[in-house]
């Protein structure tokens, strides 16, 4: 696509315009698709939403507008998903707090009030520490966090936030303790941890990318099944022996009962457009991780995410 | 050592490209009216144009989006001072003296001085981020939480110097902008505070509460007399300050400019905290710190280099280590990495040469600024003109609108209008709204670092003496806040109680 066109459908996009494409059988949609974002515009999952509209709007006879609905870190438009009227113009792009707000008692809704249309993305939590730092592997570094409980401190984008939650996971799962630092985002945390003011950080690989690769920080592994392409020399922690997989992921979600031609519609047009050349161009220059799942493995996902995130919540005692 | 050359050629490439400049302008209109209606900030401004940056080189891009930040720090102080509508929270600092000369007939004064201001604050900003960004780029390294906090400490005793004639009715209003900071979701632990079941209230809406404050409550004020108008405040005079009146600004907008950097280096500070503190030490090495608060220029001055020299700091850091110092340039992040340019310590080897012409590039959008902003102050001045009887629906619209565009949320609209209600009668018994403003961007930033600076330590407070930055910070915040007591502790037993004797 050449740069021109993009622009225009980018305009398009963003005043919800109809655009002309190829029309669908289905009399669905006949109207402007609204898409809730819970974050604020120029954010990560903002720009997933848009590049995916964007793409998805060219096999679309009328568009997916994108709009933000922000405040209660995410809650407040999450809850506009899942309480939206079912009929297919109200859909939204969830991610994984969906399965983590609940549990605190800090959402309406429930994981299982959402029906699953694909996932467009999915970022592991990484251990970072200082590239001066004295640990090498993630042996070391767990070794002495267990020899020194409660004194090597982990910085997270905030208390109950995916990477608090994966620091965690990992901190029960190999039996030490950490002293988690929340800060508001994940750049704050990497700061800190760029000015010795902690010992590590949980935060995705894109955030801490830069400095990985200006060799300023070291990345000691990623809590994801397989490696990450833009660090393939990062081992998993399944490498390593800890069978550990948390991170956040993104993807388009609606509430229940939609009916069924406009389910077909929408997975439809997301197995298009989120599987295309352009998408993926279009989240590697984003530094996220393209990471496609169709509505039944996306569904399976959440199921099971809700539960494990239900069960690490209820022993943290986070859960209410 | 710089390179000079490197700099040259920068500026030899950006003349080359007229596309650049032409976004450069657009940016700074589009920051200018976005800065300037209460709600849209500069943030949701560049959040907005960034997919249309999508399909552009970077060059034009990343400067359309430097125009729209410059020109949306400065815009707000334009309503502030012709309406005392705060566009932004930077803009509420400038509000307290532009707009008092605004009701004495000196709007263009006001008017011009903050755009000459923002251009020198500004322009000095940048110059300092191309000459000096590798001497200080790992300074915002050594902020941390226990610095956060002396900082927001020191902030909030500037409470003291921007309550007007009643010190203690500003201390109140101080308190109850604490009050509703402790609103939302503990900074630390999560937990809803006050909250009453409303998803909407986990953050402190902020930006609502403010334009309810200010421009609400102008408006609901207006209500009482329809008939009355601005009178002679209508008539804008010459645009470019005289230049008497200008010398006597200057070392103030130095020291302010040296003060923005400083806020925009350091993460989480942004231009609302520049502004106040430069408010506060304009009026600390005043020959006449009385007149604060009643139309004094170097107060609208020291606001508005205050804010616009933060830009430059911000950019730095984040250049320099790819860190962000604010919500605007968290956004630029993304832009610049969309772009294929990762910023942080590997951006000026591997991409001098556009880094030099983003610099000319970013003294451009300036220098547009400075032009457009004296051409477009002649039409909004005839705001002025407008009677109140229509001049009140249509701010009141525009606060709606503004609110609900913020998070498309109505119960936005709500607080803003409850807001405008106690902000209303806070203005008829004599209590300033700056300090709840103040109070409300400083509260949450005290509290959370505290408490993360205790975690940080494991729960020792050594951290408070300890640290030298933290130390200085504070040592600062007690001397503020005592010394308006202080003086007026040696007044009255000098001059019996007489203040006339002011050194």
């Amino acid at each position: 696509m050449d740069r021109r066109s993009f622009t225009f459908s980018a305009l398009g996009a963003m005043a919800a315009l109809p655009l002309g494409g190829r029309a669908m059988a289905a009399s669905y949609p006949s109207r402007t698709i609204e898409m809730i974002v819970p974050y604020s515009a120029g954010g990560g999952t903002d720009l997933v939403a848009r590049a995916f509209a964007d793409i998805a709007n060219e096999s679309l006879p009328k568009a997916i507008g994108v709009v933000n609905r922000t405040g209660g870190g995410g809650a407040v438009g999450l809850t506009g998903i899942a309480r939206a009227r079912p009929n297919g113009y109200t859909i939204g792009l969830g991610t994984a707090e969906i399965t983590m707000l609940p549990h605190m008692g800090m959402a309406s809704f429930k994981a299982t009030d959402f029906t699953a249309i694909a996932q467009l993305n999915a970022d592991p939590s990484a251990i970072t520490v200082k590239a001066d730092a004295p640990w090498q592997t993630l042996e070391e570094f767990i070794a002495h966090a267990k020899e020194n409980p409660g004194t090597v401190r982990i910085g997270n984008s905030g208390t109950g936030a995916i990477w608090h939650l994966a620091a965690e996971a990992f901190g029960k799962d190999v039996g030490a303790t950490f002293n988690h630092i929340p800060f508001e985002g994940a750049a704050p945390a990497v700061t800190a941890l760029l000015g010795g003011h902690i010992e590590a950080v949980s935060v995705s690989p894109a955030e801490v990318s830069n400095f990985v690769a200006a060799g300023e920080l070291r990345m000691l592994g990623v809590m994801a099944d397989e490696r990450v392409a833009a660090f393939p020399e990062v081992e998993t922690f399944k490498e390593q022996g800890i069978e550990l997989s948390v991170g956040t992921w993104r993807g388009v979600l609606v509430p229940n009962g939609l009916p069924d031609d406009a389910l077909a519609a929408l997975r439809e047009v997301a197995a298009t457009a989120g599987q295309s050349e352009a998408f993926k161009a279009q989240l590697a220059k984003m530094n996220l991780n393209h990471a496609y799942l169709d509505a039944d493995a996306f569904q399976a996902k959440i199921a099971a995410q809700d539960e494990f995130f239900g069960e690490l919540m209820t022993e943290l005692g986070m859960a209410r | 050592m710089f390179d000079f050359a490197m700099l040259a050629q920068g500026v030899a490439t950006l003349a080359a490209s007229p596309m650049a400049l032409v976004m450069a302008a657009i940016g700074v209109v589009i920051g200018i009216f976005i800065g300037a209606m209460p709600g849209l900030t500069a943030t949701m401004g560049v959040a907005i144009l960034l997919p249309f940056t999508f399909g552009m080189d970077p060059l034009p891009g990343l400067l359309l989006i430097c125009g729209v930040f410059f020109g949306g720090v400065y815009g707000g102080s334009v309503t502030a001072i012709l309406l005392k509508i705060p566009g932004t929270p930077a803009a509420a600092a400038t509000a307290m003296d532009g707009y008092a000369l605004t009701e004495k007939g000196q709007a263009s004064l006001a008017l011009g001085t903050a755009t000459v201001s923002s251009f020198l604050g500004g322009t000095g900003s940048v110059l300092v981020l191309i000459f000096l960004a590798p001497v200080l780029a790992r300074f915002a390294l050594n902020f941390s939480a226990p610095e956060s906090f002396a900082l927001a400490v020191f902030g909030l005793s500037i409470i003291s110097s921007i309550s007007g004639s009643s010190p203690v009715k500003g201390l109140i209003a101080g308190m109850l902008g604490l009050l509703v900071a402790t609103i939302g979701l503990d900074p630390m632990g999560g937990f809803p505070r006050f909250t009453f079941g409303f998803p909407d209230l986990y953050e402190v809406p902020f930006i609502p509460v403010m334009i309810g404050l200010f421009a609400a409550a102008e408006a609901f004020k207006t209500m009482e007399d329809p008939a009355r108008r601005l009178g002679q405040a209508a008539r804008l005079g010459r645009l470019l300050p005289p230049w008497e009146k200008l010398r006597g600004v200057l070392p103030t907008i130095g020291r302010s400019t040296g003060l923005g950097v400083l806020m925009g280096m350091i993460p989480g500070a942004g231009a609302d905290v520049a502004a106040f503190v430069s408010y506060n030490e304009a009026k600390r090495f005043s020959r006449n710190p009385e007149n604060f608060g009643k139309g004094e220029l170097s107060g609208v001055a020291a606001c508005e280099s205050g804010a616009n020299a933060c830009t430059g700091g911000a950019l730095l850091t984040m250049l320099t280590l790819g860190i962000p110092g604010d919500a605007v340039t968290a956004i630029m992040l993304g832009a610049l990495t969309l772009q294929g340019l990762q910023p942080g310590p590997l951006l000026f080897q591997q991409h001098a040469d556009l880094v030099f012409t983003l610099f000319a590039g970013m003294v451009f959008c300036y220098v547009a600024m400075l032009i457009l902003g004296l051409g477009l102050m002649r039409v909004m001045g005839n705001v002025l003109r407008v009677p109140t009887a229509l001049l009140t629906p249509t701010i009141l619209v525009l606060c709606m609108v503004g609110t609900y565009a913020l998070n498309n949320s109505m119960f936005d609209v709500g607080v803003m209008l409850v807001a405008g209600v106690a902000g209303y009668f806070m203005q008829k018994y004599g209590f300033p709204a700056s300090p709840v403003v103040l109070a409300l961007i400083m509260g949450p930033m005290a509290e959370a670092n505290f408490r993360r600076a205790l975690s940080l330590s494991n729960g020792s407070l050594d951290f408070l003496w300890t640290r030298p930055i933290t130390v200085a910070l504070l040592a600062l915040a007690l001397l503020t806040l005592f010394l308006p007591l202080l003086r007026w502790l040696w007044q009255a037993r000098r001059g019996g109680g007489s203040a006339r004797h002011s050194a």
